[in-house]
């Protein structure tokens, strides 16, 4: 794929008349285009677009619903050489005021001169779209018989600007990350040749486009190297997780991505009486990718639908980032047993972040699951605090550098020049490389992951704060991993204004859980509220978090804190 | 609905979510307050099925279907189909 110029290019070379994307609702509808029908439909996207006044350069941001319709602003846009950036599509969750704000902050950053919404956006959502000056509304254009299309300009050069995908954080605070052609197609050479992809591949996801797994592997990637994609809405996937058992069974899927949480959600969500019915054995790829790798979840879901005919080395693994355009590393698919696994000394691991191998069967052992080996033109590094290189097995800060690592975060130098180092991008992760293979163990910056979704915990700080009970400042959020359910959830720990608020707990609790899902658009596992002064403060003033933990693990030892 | 149903369901629902105290009715809002998650909708709609005894097809239920338990079972009469 190194032969192309650009994306467009490789989506001009596909074959026609070969199916591309598959659009599963239910049993009774589906949709299907081929790749020449994606180009048609790409391609009316684009003169509206054009119409709009949008030419190469210009930013779009999309906020569609997961499908055919989106995907084709997306190329229609780049048809232009304009960049495109997918957006979450609000929901009825989430505060107007909220998402609005964000909104502004993203288009702003972006300098976007393009929304793009659809035609079905809900009256009762637009009060959510606000936009600066500079930018404007406009529906995507409808796809039907239209034989008025755009010519695409494919002339561009391979360093210009693909798209922008984002990184972690709420909506206002997303990272944007500008990547050029040249690095989405080097990512995908190397990740085709590490998956060993032919044609004879289908891809499965219910991953959405504004993330990277769903944006990357399952959508550029199948249009980059020419194999069919059938997809799910995320929303409704996870309302019935079993579907993708019947999709991936109806379609023949050969790959799919996962984050680690729905390794054990699928299995428990699905009826034991009706594994039978499903075929899980043309699946030869299931990687999981974008949480720290459990060796537990894998096992689960191998061991619920070896009934299905699942292959023992079809769970994979993979560590990637939206700043590397995607993966840094990848399993071994070749291998018979799946990611290496090994068990390390506990106490060792705790108190010297140093991984010293021990046999399974020891007490304490803590085991870990690989994220497999670089993928090629990938190198990493692990630091210490002080920023010295660490060897052998001792835990530190991953650092990548790479021949598809981005150039920094969009308009913004000053997160740019944290990130990025001499060249070397802090990734903020904390993980150990043994035996040529990288482990990832956990987030340094104190991230919440809730189903493969990070969450700054300061966000959800800053919403408990403003409760008229809390004082404001006193509050900590930390994600708290719940093994039913294969992810992390979050505890929030406030202090409240006055002891006496402490004899109404229950309806300020239950304003913080509605606060933060009308805010964030996620559930609060765990509200503990303390007296005031409870929480340990810094000599600057502000929450002192790991000694409030420590607090915390001795009056509640029920909670299970391991850090 | 019939009463043992709706009650069924919120017994469920109580089980489900785990906080201590609470108290909900048929109309209680359960997703856009935040007491029940997107990824809890699974379980809810796979005991919706087994108290209905319907199948409930992917694609024809959105998160505001379920917000109440009188929603819910609403929605299971207008999509539900007979078991497979």
């Amino acid at each position: 794929m190194l032969r192309y110029q650009n994306l467009i290019e490789a989506l001009e070379a596909a074959p026609g008349d070969r199916r591309f994307i598959t659009f599963w609702v239910d049993e009774d509808e589906q949709e299907s285009v081929t790749f020449a029908e994606f180009r048609r439909r790409a391609r009316i996207q684009a003169l509206v677009l054009r119409e709009q006044g949008a030419i190469c350069g210009d930013r779009i941001v999309i906020i569609m619903p997961q499908g055919i319709p989106a995907m084709t602003v997306f190329a229609g846009a780049m048809m232009l050489g304009a960049v495109p950036a997918f957006l979450a599509y609000p929901n009825e969750k989430v505060e107007a005021s909220k998402y609005r704000s964000g909104l502004v902050g993203v288009t702003a950053n972006l300098g976007a001169k393009l929304v793009v919404i659809d035609q079905e956006f809900p009256e009762e959502m637009l009060g959510c779209v606000s936009l600066t000056a500079e930018a404007r509304l406009v529906r995507a254009g409808k796809s039907g018989a239209s034989n008025e299309t755009c010519s695409p300009d494919i002339k561009y050069q391979s360093n210009h600007i693909a798209f922008i995908q984002h990184s972690a954080g709420t909506t206002g605070l997303q990272k944007g990350v500008a990547l050029t052609h040249a690095a989405v197609l080097r990512q995908l050479q190397h990740l085709a040749g590490a998956l060993q992809i032919t044609s004879d591949d289908r891809v499965y996801s219910w991953l959405p486009l504004y993330h990277d797994m769903g944006l990357i592997a399952c959508f550029i990637l199948p249009m980059v190297c020419h194999v069919p994609v059938v997809m799910q809405s995320p929303t409704e996937w996870v309302m019935q997780p079993e579907t993708m058992l019947e999709v991936i069974s109806e379609h023949k899927c050969t790959l799919a991505w996962l984050p680690n949480f729905a390794f054990q959600f699928i299995p428990r969500r699905t009826r034991p009486n009706r594994c039978t019915r499903y075929d899980l054995s043309p699946l030869r790829a299931l990687v999981n990718c974008s949480e720290p790798v459990r060796a537990s979840s894998m096992q689960e879901f191998r061991d619920t639908f070896a009934v299905c005919g699942l292959r023992s080395d079809a769970p994979q693994s993979s560590y990637a980032m939206a700043e590397n355009v995607f993966a840094v590393t990848q399993s071994d698919i070749t291998s018979a047993s799946g990611p290496s696994r090994i068990w390390a000394d506990g106490g060792r691991f705790r108190n010297s972040h140093q991984i010293e191998r021990v046999p399974q069967e020891t007490p304490g052992a803590v085991s870990f699951t690989s994220s497999g080996r670089l993928l090629p033109n990938q190198q990493i590094r692990i630091t210490s605090d002080s920023g010295s290189d660490l060897f052998n097995g001792a835990v530190g800060e991953i650092l990548v550098k790479s021949d598809c690592l981005f150039d920094g975060y969009y308009n913004r130098p000053d997160l740019t020049a944290k990130a990025i180092v001499d060249g070397w991008y802090h990734t903020g992760d904390l993980g150990f490389f043994l035996d040529c293979e990288l482990y990832v163990v956990a987030r340094k910056r104190d991230l919440i992951i809730i189903g493969g979704e990070n969450l700054y915990p300061q966000d959800i700080e800053e919403i408990v704060g403003n409760h008229p009970a809390i004082h404001d400042g006193r509050v900590i959020a930390l994600g708290l991993y719940n093994p039913d359910l294969g992810t992390e959830g979050i505890l929030v720990v406030a202090e409240v204004d006055r002891e006496e608020l402490l004899a109404n707990t229950e309806q300020i609790e239950r304003d913080i859980r509605a606060q933060v899902a009308a805010g964030l658009g996620v559930t609060v596992g765990t509200v503990l509220l303390k007296p005031p002064k409870w929480i340990v403060k810094s000599t600057a003033g502000k929450a002192a978090r790991s000694t409030t933990l420590e607090k915390l693990k001795k009056e509640n030892p029920e909670l299970e804190i391991d850090s | 609905m019939t009463p043992e149903e709706k009650q069924r369901m919120i017994d469920f629902i109580l089980k489900r979510i785990r906080k201590p105290n609470l108290t909900i009715d048929e109309n209680t809002p359960l997703v856009s307050s935040g007491l029940v998650d997107s990824m809890a909708l699974g379980d809810l709609l796979l005991e919706l099925e087994d108290v209905t005894h319907l199948r409930i097809p992917p694609g024809k239920v959105r998160p505001k279907d379920l917000d109440t338990v009188a929603l819910m079972f609403a929605t299971a009469a207008r999509v539900g189909k007979p078991p497979r």
